[in-house]
């Protein structure tokens, strides 16, 4: 099938077991006003790995992913059931914040979306707003944001350049950069890569590996490929339901659902 | 190889790719029609701007003189007159032999054709010893050596022949000699004056070597053969003034004003019959020669122009003075030094109807504005003495005899002689007043009466008007806009920005008349109770937002995002009528003062601020203004800066909230930075919408033309000044093209400030541009 996937399988993994089930979702549905987007969606994702969420559009992968963070709270009339927890805590513990959520709980957009700051004031944005003025420690975040962004060696004469003025890929690495900047423990990602061409997907792909060492990530995706090359773990949505949820080898190798087999072999999609 | 290439290139081409004709056609006479619309309104715009320049580049231009042919008389002649239209001149010699010779035509005048001569019958042993001829007035008056004084008229009639010619006919009457003077001393100078006060004769006589003068009121009456004129009693002015030199004397016949040799100047003020010493000063005691050169009293009567051998000009006035003892009284005094002649002064000869005289010097000779100090015209005077000048009624005409006879004459074109930069702009010292200031004061009732034509208070006004009106609008504008655009529910923002767009059409006149006659007089009865209700607002909004924050998330939650409001309204309005409930309190703890008219304590902030503050108080008063101008200019500001804050993309919005800040943050951070050109567009239209506003400012100001940042009094604006004045300036006078010149200021202010914003949202705009 994808023989990249058996590669990326054996990656270094820095066996620091974490907790396996770092985000826990149970039984979780999700309405649009009257519209069900997600029926009883229960899944585990370890702690500093990679989970791809796939299927076809309008599956409610997207939807999942933006209620980890509860982007979704900003839109009228919805509903949820079930839960979210995060390091054993329901994210909608009325004792939470969700602003301290969000910092918890980075997120990528599919456009990349800077802010028209210069570059500097981009990737510092969360430490300034949590209201860290020193310099130094900008400085020092900055450079470790974007050097793990890998994009300090590209953009570290002009930080104080438009964000505006990158290529595609820069500015999604910019935005990655950003995310990262205030050390979150989750970063979503929604399609990262769906604007850019092959060579910043590769790179933006590298760099997913890279940061899995630290963060745990959530991807959704349209490519399988993409899921195959990065992931973990991987699980298929159809139509608001979690078909199925298994590592990445599994399956992409040897599906136990029908659907996920004529998804991922472009029967459907 | 494809069929298509194939083909040759002159195939035709087929009737499915062809275009018709008349789209062709409208396409292109349709691209004509916009460019021809296009272009229409910048040549628009310009011609307005063009026209405006032209109404008000006349203002500038100094006086232009044509020379019309000289006409020369007898070298004897030492004064002249003549009819209305400078026709027919007439000189008269020592002897008082009245000349009259053509002028009506260029050719006549070079002639020089006498057409007739008279002489005074005189009794015998008198003999002409002094004469003063009055050109204006057509009067000669003859100071005779037995004391005596002959006044002879000369007037004009104009006969017409068949062919419809003019001629004009001197009659000459000459009234009976009147003893005024000291008999059987020779009269040395004459004077004659005529004003509201009635007609009155000066003479100067000599006795053992002091000069004296003796002036007498005359009252005219038609009788049966010629006017009859009686002469009151002869009274004296001053008895002995050593080395009298010069003396003027004012219209009003209410003073004299003696020249001594030595250059001091004294003043006498004529009560009826009583004369009473009022001041002397000198004008150029400073100087090493202090003599005074060349004097003249420029017309309205309270200004003296001076000057010295040195070629030092100053004008003196009489203006009220604080005096040693406190009290307030007129007095002469220095209004202006104006610029320096080329030599020493030969004489100043006032102009009749404004402020202009001609000053010759160091063989100049100058037509100068008295009160802004320019300098109408130039030229090379004469070699030979000046005798006379004399500056027609309707400054149309200059006429200069010189010693040599010859009367030269020059046509006058200049219709502004009051306007220069100066006038519009600068700080001016009008007579009368007791300092420089910048004045806008363009009619009043009396003939003398100088207009005041300073801009300043206008732009001061205007600018005052702008920023109390944007100092309300402005933050309740903006704050709403973003309130609006990022907190409220959409459904009711689908209400409210409409509400506001309607608001943005209210005519201005409405707005105006509710502010004048129905605002006013309640922000008069309830000042403090308002002042302290808006001043309790912000306070209330703020710590009802912190005790907002601080509700647990469980209560905070019950109510749905972009309903906070609901919440907040009636803390605001509880803490609104705490603060009109408390202000009677506040009032009568801080604001107690005493009432000058009976003495007892009252409890008032506008009487506490008149008392205190030491400005004026008027119910028609900025805050109104500012408050009912910032209605009209909220929508505005508020509808384009809703705009650009709504079109600030979402994806930056969750960017924001995606990192970890708070709604108010990612606003502050994200949202205003990104619309900020779009922002300072709305500002500045709103700012622009604030300048122009005249209907407003018409109705509700008070239309005083004071320069005080008093919040509590008017102003003027340009706009308004304009709408006001403007039906009663008559075309082309200074006054109509002053308020041109207001316009001309406006569309400046507006143009300069526009371009800056301008530059400054294009620099934004480029700053913060979104992908």
């Amino acid at each position: 099938m994808n023989p990249s996937a058996s590669r990326i399988k054996v990656q270094p993994a820095t066996e620091s077991e974490g907790r396996k089930d770092y985000i826990r979702i149970q039984d979780f549905g999700f309405w649009y006003g009257a519209k069900k987007a997600l029926d009883a969606i229960s899944l585990d994702v370890p702690e500093r790995r990679v989970v791809a969420f796939i299927g076809p559009s309008g599956c409610g992968k997207s939807t999942l992913l933006r209620n980890l963070n509860r982007m979704n709270d900003l839109v009228d009339g919805i509903r949820h059931e079930g839960d979210i927890q995060i390091a054993g805590r329901s994210i909608y513990d009325p004792g939470i914040e969700v602003i301290s959520l969000r910092r918890r709980v980075g997120m990528v957009f599919q456009k990349s979306n800077p802010f028209p700051k210069s570059i500097y004031d981009n990737v510092v944005y969360a430490l300034r707003i949590m209201g860290v003025t020193d310099r130094a420690v900008l400085d020092e975040a900055c450079e470790t944001s974007l050097r793990k962004a890998a994009l300090w060696d590209e953009v570290k004469d002009r930080l104080n350049d438009s964000a505006l003025g990158l290529s595609g890929g820069q500015m999604q690495r910019l935005c990655i950069a950003r995310a990262i900047a205030n050390r979150p423990e989750i970063l979503l990602m929604d399609e990262p890569c769906s604007a850019l061409d092959p060579i910043a997907t590769g790179k933006i792909e590298e760099l997913i590996h890279e940061l899995k060492a630290q963060f745990t990530i959530v991807i959704v995706t349209h490519s399988m490929q993409q899921a195959a090359r990065v992931s973990d773990r991987t699980a298929f949505f159809y139509l608001g339901k979690l078909i199925e949820y298994d590592t990445t080898e599994k399956i992409f190798m040897n599906p136990s659902q029908a659907q996920t087999e004529a998804y991922i072999s472009g029967r459907f999609g | 190889m494809s069929e298509n290439s194939k083909q040759s290139p002159d195939a035709p081409t087929p009737a499915r790719f062809q275009v018709s004709r008349f789209t062709l056609l409208a396409d292109t006479w349709m691209g004509r029609l916009i460019r021809f619309g296009g272009v229409s309104v910048v040549v628009a715009v310009l011609g307005m701007l063009v026209f405006l320049v032209c109404q008000v580049l006349p203002l500038f231009s100094g006086a232009k003189l044509e020379s019309l042919t000289p006409v020369t008389f007898e070298k004897t002649a030492v004064g002249f007159g003549e009819d209305e239209y400078g026709e027919l001149p007439f000189t008269c010699d020592a002897a008082g032999k009245l000349e009259f010779r053509h002028a009506y035509s260029a050719a006549g005048a070079a002639a020089g054709v006498v057409t007739k001569t008279w002489s005074p019958t005189l009794a015998p042993g008198q003999k002409v010893t002094t004469i003063r001829t009055y050109p204006r007035d057509g009067l000669v008056i003859l100071g005779l050596s037995d004391g005596n004084i002959l006044e002879v008229k000369v007037t004009y009639k104009i006969a017409f022949d068949e062919k419809g010619g003019r001629t004009p006919q001197p009659q000459i009457v000459a009234l009976p000699a009147q003893q005024l003077g000291k008999k059987l001393l020779p009269c040395l100078d004459v004077w004659s004056v005529k004003g509201p006060n009635g007609h009155m004769v000066i003479c100067r006589q000599q006795e053992a070597g002091h000069d004296f003068l003796t002036a007498a009121r005359l009252t005219e009456k038609s009788g049966m053969g010629g006017p009859v004129v009686t002469a009151g009693n002869a009274f004296s002015v001053a008895s002995d003034i050593p080395d009298l030199e010069r003396v003027f004397v004012p219209s009003t016949a209410d003073s004299v004003i003696v020249v001594r040799k030595d250059g001091e100047v004294r003043v006498y003020t004529i009560e009826e019959e009583e004369v009473s010493f009022l001041q002397s000063f000198k004008p150029f005691a400073s100087l090493p020669d202090s003599r005074i050169a060349s004097a003249g009293l420029i017309f309205g009567n309270v200004s003296l122009v001076v000057n010295s051998f040195n070629g030092v000009e100053e004008v003196w006035s009489i203006y009220p003075q604080v005096q040693s003892n406190g009290q307030t009284q007129r007095r002469w005094g220095k209004i202006h030094d104006c610029e320096p002649l080329a030599g020493a002064g030969q004489g100043i000869f006032p102009a009749v109807g404004n402020k202009c005289y001609l000053t010759v010097a160091g063989g100049r000779m100058q037509i100068r504005n008295m009160t802004n100090g320019s300098l109408r015209w130039d030229a090379p005077a004469p070699a030979a003495e000046i005798q006379q000048v004399v500056f027609s009624r309707n400054y149309d005409r200059l006429a200069v005899l010189s010693a040599d006879g010859v009367l030269r004459r020059w046509s006058i074109e200049d219709h502004h002689p009051e306007a220069s930069w100066n006038t519009f702009f600068g700080k001016i010292w009008y007579e009368g007043a007791s300092a420089p200031a910048y004045t806008w004061q363009s009619s009043s009732g009396a003939d003398e009466f100088e207009a005041k034509y300073s801009l300043v208070p206008l732009l001061y006004g205007t600018i005052k008007g702008t920023f109390y009106a944007l100092l309300f609008a402005i933050p309740i504008a903006l704050l709403a806009a973003v309130y609006v655009s990022q907190f409220l529910r959409p459904e009711l923002k689908k209400i409210i920005k409409p509400t506001m767009e309607v608001m943005a059409s209210l005519p201005s006149v409405v707005l105006g008349f509710l502010a004048g006659l129905w605002l006013a007089p309640i922000v008069d009865a309830n000042l403090l109770p308002l002042i302290c209700l808006v001043a309790a607002l912000a306070p209330a909004a703020l710590t009802a937002g912190f005790a907002w924050s601080s509700l647990p998330q469980p209560i905070r939650r019950k109510v749905g995002p972009g309903w906070e409001f609901a919440y907040l309204i009636p803390f605001v309005v509880f803490c609104g009528w705490l603060a009109w409930q408390a202000a009677p309190m506040i009032e009568s703890t801080f604001f107690s003062v005493k009432d000058l008219a009976s003495g007892q304590t009252i409890s008032d902030f506008r009487e506490w601020w008149r008392q205190n503050s030491g400005w004026s108080y008027d119910s028609r008063n900025s805050i109104v203004v500012g408050f009912v101008m910032g209605f009209a200019v909220i929508p505005i500001v508020f509808t384009i800066a809703e705009d650009a804050l709504s079109n600030v993309p979402d994806a930056l919005v969750s960017g924001s909230l995606a990192l970890g800040a708070s709604r108010w943050q990612t606003v502050w951070s994200v949202v205003v930075p990104t619309a900020i050109s779009g922002i300072v567009s709305g500002i500045m239209i709103g700012f622009g919408r604030a300048v122009g506003e005249t209907m407003i400012v018409v109705m509700a100001t008070g239309n005083t033309p004071v320069m005080e940042a008093n919040p509590f009094n008017g102003m003027r604006t340009l706009s308004a000044n304009i709408a006001v004045e403007l039906p009663e300036a008559a075309v082309g006078q200074t006054h109509y093209r002053a308020l041109f010149l207001g316009a001309c200021c406006l569309f400046a202010l507006t143009f300069i400030i526009n371009t800056f914003a301008e530059i400054l949202r294009q620099r934004l705009r480029e700053r913060y541009k979104v992908v």
